[in-house]
């Protein structure tokens, strides 16, 4: 199967900085792919590239089989960008930003119209398609450059933080919509700085650092790299020192009196069930054991640090 | 490809992309026509007040010019300085804007290419210097009582000199780096060799050096290519006149061209 995206060999040099260095990534058709990385590693550089926004210094670099410097205008149709700043003209009105849009692709006026009505209304923005763009609160015009990338319908929908400074009702509602998407076979690639997004959202990650792609995996299988896991334990009534003896042989966080603690442990050595089964030995009673923090996010600090 | 690309609505493109190309004329066109009181109104006030000062007050105390009056020899000049602004600040400030907006991009990220993405903007200042300098032209006619000799003449030098400060203004908003940087090229070599491009005088009544040095000026010949449409009389020769305009217009819309293609000041 032709992949979705396929890059390789990717360089992009500045006269003083290198801010890919010799890249490689391939995304299929269908996939829910994160790219993560800290700031500057890369990710809007790679983004940039693949939509036409920055010539690339060195390689190869295709979408559905198309080269996008040689076969630019099939790649183009093909791809949507939901670029992380709001860059539309504020003085236009909302609709017809849309239907300009489609038309940029070739579409007709009529099609353009049709399918503008169809993703305001999607996007909960009917109301506001004669409003200028400047008058748009934060929330709509986050919704607004979404439906602006989906008017010519890509394959592929690119999306540079899409959740970046939304609240949490219209991001829940942003993951629902690209789930839906992505189940109905738009393949996406999504950066993020939102460790949860990514491990909610993704079947597959790349995490980019410096330039370089330091990790590529399925999100499960990136969690499983972790070898040190840390599980936080409410119990229902204070523990006692006695108690906290038996787990010597493990890192234990505990505040005197307190009825929390944390146990961080190596899952080489040992396992949550072992934890659990010394934890009942001991008499307690728990109320709740959760994940300290998020796995993800601990695989990203450790294959990110410097 | 296969039958999965059935969902995409953008069309396989082999022959160009004309309809994003139309679409891209008429976004411009809709961005001058949507503020006409801005962009329409105030060459059309300027020409009246011009008329009005030089014509038919201090004009009427000058002697005629080239055997005409000199208000009418007046009326050619400013509906050409009324074109040349019109053209340049359309191009200039659409392009600008776009790139300190941002929104530069929804054409870099559509199925346009850089010429069809070039000529759209260019032609939607090639639209405005058209609509300026009929608009113009039918108030000086009416206010002056001056009637057009050769009107696919002057039709000839509106477009292509509206073409050549589009292409200009498209430079100069792909340039510049700030709102002061855009003012520069028109306050710095606009203005100066607009007014001391014939507008107000024939070239004859200067001294004879400064005669020399009014030569080199391309806009002199632009005004007097219009004069000639409108009055029959010029101190430039016709085919001069033509050869320069299109030369004018030619290389910077080539300049546009190919900077644009290499993304400069647009790509990273």
């Amino acid at each position: 199967m032709t992949p979705a995206v396929q890059i390789s060999k990717l360089d992009k040099r500045y006269p003083d900085v290198t801010a890919l260095d010799g890249i490689a990534l391939e995304i299929q058709p269908g996939d829910f792919y994160g790219l993560l990385g800290p700031n500057g590693a890369g990710k809007t550089t790679t983004i940039n590239i693949l939509t036409g926004l920055c010539n690339k210094t060195a390689g190869d670099v295709a979408i559905f089989g198309h080269d996008i410097v040689d076969d630019y205008r099939d790649c183009r149709r093909l791809v949507g960008l939901v670029p992380q700043e709001f860059n539309f003209d504020v003085f236009v009105r909302l609709r017809h930003m849309l239907v300009f849009q489609g038309g940029f692709f070739g579409l007709s006026r009529s099609i353009c119209e049709a399918r503008a009505d169809e993703l305001l209304a999607e996007f909960d923005l009917t109301d506001k398609a004669d409003t200028q763009l400047r008058n748009l609160s934060g929330g709509m015009k986050r919704r607004a450059i979404i439906t602006r990338a989906l008017m010519h319908r890509p394959k592929i929908l690119i999306l540079d933080e899409p959740t970046a400074g939304v609240d949490v009702d219209l991001r829940r509602s942003l993951w629902q919509y690209l789930r839906r998407l992505n189940a109905e076979g738009t393949t996406i690639l999504l950066t993020t700085h939102y460790i949860e997004e990514a491990e909610a959202l993704c079947d597959r990650i790349a995490i980019i650092n410096e330039g370089c792609i330091v990790a590529v995996d399925t999100t499960r299988n990136l969690v499983a790299r972790l070898t040190t896991e840390a599980v936080h334990i409410t119990l229902a009534v204070p523990s006692t020192n006695g108690m906290l003896e038996n787990f010597d042989d493990l890192q234990v966080e505990a505040t005197a009196g307190s009825n929390e603690f944390t146990v961080t442990f190596d899952r080489r050595q040992t396992s949550y069930h072992s934890i659990l089964e010394r934890l009942i030995a001991t008499g307690v009673r728990i109320d709740n054991i959760r994940p300290a923090g998020n796995q993800l996010e601990q695989v990203f600090v450790s294959l990110t640090k410097q | 490809m296969s039958s999965s690309d059935e969902h995409i609505y953008a069309p396989k493109l082999r022959r160009g992309n004309f309809v994003g190309f139309k679409t891209l004329v008429m976004r411009e066109c809709h961005r001058f026509l949507r503020v006409w009181n801005q962009t329409l109104v105030p060459p059309l006030i300027t020409t009246v007040l011009y008329i009005l000062i030089f014509g038919y007050s201090l004009g009427s105390r000058i002697t005629e010019v080239q055997n005409v009056s000199y208000m009418e020899f007046l009326v050619p000049g400013l509906v050409m300085m009324s074109v040349i602004g019109g053209a340049y600040q359309n191009t200039s400030s659409s392009l600008y804007i776009a790139r300190f907006h941002g929104n530069i991009q929804e054409l870099l990220v559509s199925s346009m290419s850089s010429f069809e993405i070039v000529l759209g903007i260019i032609l939607g200042g090639v639209a405005r210097g058209i609509c300026t300098g009929v608009i113009v032209s039918i108030v000086a006619v009416v206010m002056a009582g001056v009637q057009i000799l050769h009107l696919p003449t002057a039709l000839f030098f509106i477009v292509v000199v509206s073409l050549a400060f589009a292409s200009f203004g498209f430079l100069s908003g792909l340039w510049a780096e700030d709102f002061d940087r855009l003012s520069l090229f028109q306050t710095y070599v606009l203005t100066p060799l607009t007014y001391l491009g014939g507008v107000f005088f024939s070239v004859g009544m200067l001294p004879v050096i400064w005669q020399k040095i009014a030569m080199a000026n391309p806009i002199l010949y632009f005004v007097n290519g219009l004069r000639y449409a409108f009055l029959g009389i010029s101190d430039i020769s016709l085919p001069v006149a033509i050869v320069t305009v299109l030369f004018a217009a030619i290389v910077p819309f080539i300049a546009c061209c190919v900077l644009f293609h290499r993304g400069y000041h647009i790509k990273t």
